[in-house]
């Protein structure tokens, strides 16, 4: 592969070793303490049961004997692929909207995208009850008998909430294909829908595999939206919450998330088998230029309009219903909802900022430095570790709490972890680093592989590696991989829940507390400062970033 | 280099790491409603102002799950307003230890463990939400009790709780089941699960569908009911006349305590007389003053509701809970 001999070494090799040692080390260890100790303390627990010694297989035989678990795992196996197969065509629709195409107002639209992962998921269920529950606004409007609970329901709210990670992890893999197939493709007459079935399609086969298994994981492992929109359509998810939080059999609630892997497990080596090694970018490669293309344009801005369009009257419907005296029976407008009863108020809203940015910050850098590993490594190795990269998508949200709250209640680090921020950051992270790393990983088979090569033959380290070759090709994902962090951190509820403390309370639990206690209108009012703060944080964080990039750029000469 | 680097670090751990008790801190975690909570907190402040209280609210499967999973090493030194069947489960009656009260004393004998290791001075009963448009809109008549609801004219018109996550779900089948004796009550159970539109994970949520007129009729539990009324919602209240289950809101404290002292003078004064007359804001059932508001009797509550009260066994109830749930899955549920 190297086939230079390095020339003088720019960097002292000790400086060097010692920080490939550091990079390599961290998020391995990171993994390992935070991912892969409480998932196996906790799959050990589905191998006990209370009061008797001993492993057994008696909770799995009891699962096997159970009535509703059948067809619980068929409803969420059917459920799930519904979601998937949507998500990921309205996924693939928008991420050529944004990447490929030359439509106007593509901000908004983004904007309107992103609003499923800078909300509590509180307010997707909530807003489709409003909208089109047996009393909700269409059946209002029309007279026409709504019911949303039940398949159809649970589709809608999981695909929403699905809809902007799917987008993301296409379009990391839309950022670059090469411009010279397109060329090619132009100069032999291909088609524009020859080109995207032979050359966009297929050059991004790695990035729409791996949202198919993020999108079929977060679903089937997803509890909040089964719980308000599912009525009678019992899934996998709800066995887990009922055996935890209803009869406090953590042993055989273990059992049935261990079951929530297998699906996982398999599309892992599914993927494995359909992915034999595809190389990585050229060096020659620049991102394909969108050239104008009327007709394009317009399919794709009405396609995502009709995909957009829901996902806004869902948030608008709650924002609205937050703006009311009494919904649905008295709509005078008021903002007395905004003034909330809990006995914190809008503390928590910091908390949960604080957490987000410490999430997104540590996350961004070790999901960078693991995938970089990855990227490097033994191909065995490499696989062991892309595994246990993707493997938290598959463990509902609940279980990583649960676990969490065992692993680091005893032991050596307890003292020091138990009721930290530093927990709960550690907590969201692993939750959502499925999504992180496949991001990153699907953003760095851009990077050419000859360029790294060349760059240590002419005797640069690491540093100057990640600077001049990697950075420049994976910026834009390594930007939407800290958002993505930082917006789950403020909304994310079925993990952190078991980890808040009376001094860290976070705002979406507020907002469950809020929606627990009856003062719907106030949660709703919570979640809507909830978006407006996520947003004007991310927006914050954006322009300091536009303004640090201009002003990097001055500075430094133009390396390509 | 080095010195800033373990500055660094030193401030980082300084600012995640949480803080630690100190004396006139207890911790304390509670199932109650956050707005009652805020409410008894500043009349126990002023009552014990050395005393400062952590509080941890969580829902009542959540507070349970959480006690569980913290078992090896408890954080809190008091458990307060949990429900009882919760707090019955060996692996959570196991970690409190005997406390004998002066203000407990003179509870009623059904409010108290003989003991020591709980006392509750609380309780809330099964409800129904009825919302009268959506009653009228589906000309429906009121329902009165349980037998009211198998009727066939009610079919898909009802939210219950699932017994399987709720608790509430669980207290209205145990007192069904305690009245009317295992045939007859599995056979009524078995008739009203033939109108029910779907079962909900939360014992408040059939109230709230109900409230916002998503189905007419939500079976609840009385707070949630009474708050809907307040809220304003076209809600009206009906205890069940037959076989009305209900649940104790059960305090005690932990056997690690760090700070027993303190925590032993926190729970008497929720069984004070003066947290009493803070309980009638909220509560449907109060140890010591067992004779409903005019307010809520307005609202719909028995002027007697004492005597329609069956008399659960709530530790039998604990103990059989599994077994019944399990039947309930098999035989009755969707």
């Amino acid at each position: 592969m190297n086939t230079c001999t390095p020339a003088t070494r720019v960097y002292r090799p000790g400086t060097e070793r010692a920080l490939g040692l550091l990079g390599g080390g961290l998020p391995l260890l990171a993994l390992a303490l935070f991912f892969v100790y409480p998932l196996l303390s906790i799959g050990w627990r589905s191998f006990t049961v209370d009061g008797a010694g001993g492993p057994t297989l008696a909770n799995y035989l009891r699962l096997w004997s159970e009535p509703g678990i059948a067809r619980a795992a068929w409803h969420s196996l059917t459920m799930s692929g519904t979601v998937t197969v949507l998500a990921l065509a309205a996924g693939l629709l928008l991420a050529m909207l944004f990447k490929r195409s030359r439509v106007r107002g593509r901000r908004l639209m983004f904007a309107v995208l992103m609003l499923p992962m800078l909300a509590p998921s509180l307010m997707q269920g909530l807003g489709l009850l409003f909208l089109l529950g047996r009393n909700g606004l269409v059946h209002r409007w029309t007279g026409l008998d709504t019911d949303i609970y039940g398949f159809w329901g649970l589709v809608a709210a999981n695909a929403i909430y699905a809809l902007p990670q799917a987008t993301l992890i296409i379009a990391a893999a839309l950022e670059r294909t090469d411009h010279r197939h397109y060329d090619a493709a132009l100069t032999m007459g291909a088609s524009p829908w020859r080109q995207f079935l032979d050359i966009t399609l297929a050059q991004s086969r790695y990035g729409l595999l791996a949202a198919v298994f993020v999108v079929f994981s977060v679903t089937i492992t997803d509890f909040g939206n089964a719980i308000v929109l599912g009525g009678p359509y019992r899934v996998l998810a709800n066995e887990v919450y009922d055996q935890v939080a209803g009869q406090m059999d953590i042993n055989m609630g273990a059992a049935v998330g261990m079951l929530l892997l297998l699906p996982a497990l398999a599309s892992l080596l599914v993927e494995r088998s359909a992915l034999r090694r595809a190389g990585t970018g050229s060096e020659h490669a620049r991102p394909a230029d969108v050239r104008p293309g009327r007709g394009r344009d317009l399919g794709l801005g009405l396609g995502s309009v009709v995909v957009l369009a829901p996902v806004l009257a869902v948030f608008a419907t709650v924002v609205y219903a937050s703006l009311v005296k009494l919904w649905p029976y008295r709509l005078e407008l008021t903002l007395a909802h905004y003034h909330t009863d809990l006995p914190d108020g809008y503390t928590p809203i910091f908390t949960s900022l604080k957490l987000a940015l410490l999430t997104a910050l540590a996350g961004t850098v070790l999901v960078f430095a693991l995938t970089l590993l990855v990227r490097r490594a033994r191909p065995s190795l490499a696989r062991g570790l892309h595994v246990m990269a993707t493997l938290p998508a598959a463990v509902p949200g609940l279980v990583i709490g649960i676990a969490y709250l065992m692993s680091f209640n005893t032991g050596p680090l307890a003292d020091m972890l138990y009721g930290s921020l530093f927990l709960m950051a550690a907590c969201n992270l692993y939750h959502y680093h499925a999504q992180s790393y496949l991001m990153l990983a699907t953003g760095m088979r851009a990077v050419p592989g000859a360029l790294e090569d060349a760059v240590t033959c002419l005797g640069g380290g690491l540093l100057r590696r990640l600077r001049d070759v990697v950075l420049p090709f994976t910026a834009p994902t390594v930007a939407s991989v800290f958002f993505f962090l930082f917006m789950q951190s403020m909304v994310t509820l079925s993990a952190v829940v078991f980890l808040v403390t009376p001094e860290l309370n976070l705002a979406s639990v507020a907002v469950m507390q809020l929606d627990a206690n009856g003062f719907v209108s106030q949660a709703a009012a919570y979640a809507t400062c909830i978006v407006a703060s996520v947003a004007a944080a991310a927006l914050a964080m954006r322009v300091c970033a536009t303004l640090l990039a201009r002003h990097f750029q001055r500075r430094t000469p133009d390396v390509a | 280099m080095r010195v800033l680097t373990r500055v660094a670090i030193a401030l980082v751990l300084g600012l995640f790491v949480g803080v630690h008790a100190c004396a006139g801190t207890i911790t304390v975690y509670t199932a109650l409603e956050n707005d009652e909570v805020s409410l008894y907190l500043a009349a126990a402040h002023k009552a014990l102002p050395d005393v400062h209280v952590r509080v941890l609210r969580l829902s009542t499967g959540d507070l349970a799950a959480r006690l569980v999973a913290e078992a090896g090493h408890p954080r809190n030194d008091v458990v307060w307003g949990e429900a009882l069947t919760d707090m019955l489960d060996p692996r959570i009656a196991g970690q409190l230890q005997p406390l004998h009260l002066a203000n407990v004393a003179h509870f009623p004998s059904r409010f108290r463990d003989p003991a020591g290791r709980w006392f509750a001075p609380t309780g809330y009963v099964s409800a129904l939400c009825v919302n009268t448009p959506a009653l009228a809109a589906a000309h429906l008549p009121m329902p009165h009790s349980w037998r009211d609801l198998t009727k066939p004219i009610y079919k898909g018109q009802v939210v219950m709780p699932d017994p399987q996550s709720s608790g509430t779900g669980y207290m209205m089948i145990a007192g069904i089941l305690h009245g009317l004796g295992q045939a007859r009550g599995w056979a009524l159970l078995k008739a009203l699960s033939g109108n029910v539109a779907q079962y909900t994970a939360s014992g408040s949520r059939p109230c709230k569908l109900a409230r916002t007129g998503e189905y007419p009729i939500g079976v609840s539990f009385a707070f949630v009911a009474m708050q809907a009324i307040k809220q304003g919602f076209p809600v009206q209240m009906v205890i069940p006349s037959d076989h009305v289950g209900y649940e104790l809101e059960a305090s005690g404290l932990m056997k690690g305590a760090r700070n027993a002292a303190d925590a032993r003078r926190f729970l008497a004064w929720t069984a004070s007389s003066q947290a009493a007359a803070l309980y009638r804001h909220y509560k449907s059932i109060v140890a010591v003053s067992a004779a409903p508001s005019a307010g809520e009797i307005h609202d719909g509550l028995p002027a007697h509701l004492m005597q329609h009260l069956e008399p659960i066994d709530f530790a039998a109830s604990a103990r059989q809970r599994a077994a019944v749930i399990e039947r309930w899955k098999r035989d009755v549920g969707h």
